[in-house]
């Protein structure tokens, strides 16, 4: 048992002291936030230390870590609920206000870039996976475009088809999963139990086509890893059969919320101007008025051939990115219902060598993934390794813009922004 | 493959670009120098019949020989990707003019790009370590940074230390040694 030091002797309830009990100095010492809160030397040595134990390496950070006229330093995460992940966010507070913002990255770092350059084309599609593990087909399909494109292959129409419907599978799953989890943030609990009853149904149908429920491993250079089969068709048949009431239904429980909307709306404001600056993409783009999405700005893909709108808003705040998520739904669903229809026959797979060894050249791939535009650039330098493979994550472009629009909100506001912007911590740390 | 972007790009870039406008599938690649590189962004960011708006990547790359910037650059003028890639830095000490005055948002990718490769953007008003610990003493992506275990080409070395921390970049020994180089291109 660690010895604490003699407390002052108790007194009658109620009663004031007739003077405040002055701290002994070796035992007790002045708070660094709060000049007037002594503390516990024994406590004050677990408490969070605002200031690094480094000197700061920038203009930026000394600004950040020089405190003005009462204000304070709190710490979120890395370990937080409510930060998706392993985020840790320094909040610099005055009273109740945001100040500034300092978010600090890296504790999920893997450094994945250096793991695929040191693994061959084949294997880099499973060390992908784990970046974005909500969606993590669209990492794979981000990666094996671009290599379709450094090595010419022609991929089969089925394989299209196939990709492109359980792409949008999965984009339904992280869309429901994301609006449960920005009413989880904000004290509703329901959502998130409706959210996960559609999730589980899809990545079980998923688990039933490439044998993973998270982390599929499915895509491949030229095609697809198996054909569809009975199981996955009859779930996906049950499923569409009520897809469309089932989330009109989820959405009513939060769009008609007042206490959800009144919380969102007006939260976070990210204008048209701004958001082109920090080369945000995805819903939150869409949701500033830019109806910027590489399914339409840049098809890849059979999406030229289907038929499906591209959902913007102008207001640019929470609810606004919310709305543009349940309106992404209702286009995923016409665009399943479209792959169903028009699916073709033929192998779903490209014949290509067991050793790739791509002729030296460089190649971008980028598909439209649930949080924005996933990127790819390989070099190859004609060996059976990627000489150079960077990932671009839309996340880390997206959670860039929290410094700017956090300031000047209040401190339980930072969970509905950084919710609203939905981060994936696997993703941004790479 | 967009031939009129490469004639508007010949128009109006033709000093800055060094060699030829390489075109492969969807994607126009333009090389330039460190020097150019905020005139040439501007330029591409701001004429009308560009307008490339979209700063889709920032990456890093060592070619083993010399460190790049690769930029790729998304415009509803073209349906092709522009891709720019800031050629002929040193790997000694690797600098490069930051993009941050275009696009607030290259300011992590810049920061990203520090951190795996140490190149210096000057202008980046918080160039500090985004992903590795403050006190970290090396940068990761750079091709004499051996993986332990990579049994396939390191000569046995691992890690070289090639920062020390708050002080000046120490030179490696031999800093072609286990090098992989990207062919000539």
């Amino acid at each position: 048992m660690p010895t604490r030091p003699a407390r002052p002797t108790t007194r009658a309830a109620g009663a004031r002291p007739a003077r405040p009990v002055e701290p002994r100095p070796s035992e007790q010492q002045r708070s660094e936030d709060d000049p007037r809160i002594m503390l516990d030397r024994e406590i004050s040595a677990d408490l969070y230390e605002p200031i690094p134990p480094y000197p700061t390496r920038t203009e930026r950070e000394g600004e950040f870590y020089t405190r003005g006229d009462g204000e304070m330093f709190i710490n979120i995460g890395p370990h937080h609920p409510a930060t998706h992940g392993v985020l840790r966010l320094v909040l610099k507070l005055s009273g109740e206000q945001i100040v500034d913002v300092d978010p600090v990255l890296g504790y999920l770092h893997r450094g994945v870039e250096k793991i695929c350059e040191n693994s061959d084309y084949y294997h880099v599609i499973d060390q992908v996976d784990p970046l974005e593990y909500v969606s993590s087909l669209f990492q794979e399909w981000a990666a094996v475009l671009s290599f379709e494109k450094l090595m010419d292959v022609e991929v089969p129409r089925r394989a299209e088809y196939i990709r492109v419907l359980s792409g949008e599978l999965l984009r339904i799953a992280s869309h429901t999963l994301y609006i449960g989890f920005l009413a989880l943030d904000l004290g509703g609990l329901t959502p998130i139990l409706y959210s996960f009853i559609e999730r589980d149904e899809i990545v079980e149908m998923l688990a039933a086509l490439t044998g993973a429920r998270m982390l599929f491993n499915y895509f491949r250079i030229g095609g697809v890893n198996g054909d569809l089969n009975h199981e996955f068709m009859s779930r996906l048949g049950d499923w569409m059969s009520r897809a469309a009431k089932q989330t009109e239904a989820d959405a009513a429980l939060l769009n008609e919320n007042e206490i959800f909307v009144r919380r969102t709306r007006g939260v976070g404001v990210l204008d048209r101007a701004t958001a082109l600056r920090f080369g945000v993409t995805g819903g939150n783009l869409r949701a500033a008025g830019v109806p910027f999405d590489i399914r339409r700005a840049h098809p890849y893909s059979i999406y030229p051939e289907l038929d499906f709108n591209i959902p913007t808003r102008d207001e640019g705040d929470s609810l606004a990115r919310y709305l543009i998520r349940v309106d992404e739904v209702r286009e995923s669903i016409k665009i399943i219902d479209q792959c169903l229809h028009n699916m073709p026959d033929g192998p779903v797979m490209a014949k290509l060598p067991r050793l790739l060894r791509p002729r030296p050249g460089r190649a971008w791939g980028a598909c439209e993934g649930p949080r924005g535009m996933l990127g790819v650039y390989t070099i190859s330098d004609g060996s059976d390794q990627p000489f150079r493979f960077r990932i671009h994550d839309p996340s880390f472009m997206n959670l860039e813009t929290v410094p700017t629009l956090l300031p000047g909100n209040l401190l339980a506001d930072t969970m509905t922004i950084v919710a609203s912007l939905d981060p994936v911590l696997g993703g941004i740390d790479k | 493959m967009d031939r009129n972007l490469k004639r508007r790009l010949e128009a109006r870039l033709d000093a800055q670009i060094q060699g030829p406008i390489r075109q492969r599938h969807d994607q126009t690649e333009i090389r330039i120098k460190p020097g150019d590189a905020p005139d040439v962004l501007r330029t591409v960011h701001d004429s009308v019949d560009l307008r490339f708006e979209i700063l889709a990547d920032l990456a890093g790359v060592d070619t083993g020989a010399e460190m790049q910037v690769v930029y790729h650059l998304w415009s509803e003028t073209s349906p092709d990707w522009l891709r720019i890639i800031v050629d002929g830095i040193s790997r000694d000490d690797p600098r490069c003019p930051s993009a941050t005055f275009l696009w607030t948002g290259a300011e992590w990718l810049e920061r990203e790009a520090y951190d795996m490769f140490g190149i210096i953007f000057e202008g980046n008003r918080d160039l500090r370590r985004i992903f590795m610990p403050p006190d970290y003493t090396s940068f990761p992506l750079r091709k004499d940074f051996l993986l332990p275990d990579d049994a396939a080409r390191s000569p046995g070395e691992g890690v070289r230390h090639i920062e020390r921390p708050y002080g000046p970049a120490v030179v490696a020994d031999d800093p072609a040694a286990g090098v992989r180089r990207a062919p000539a291109s």
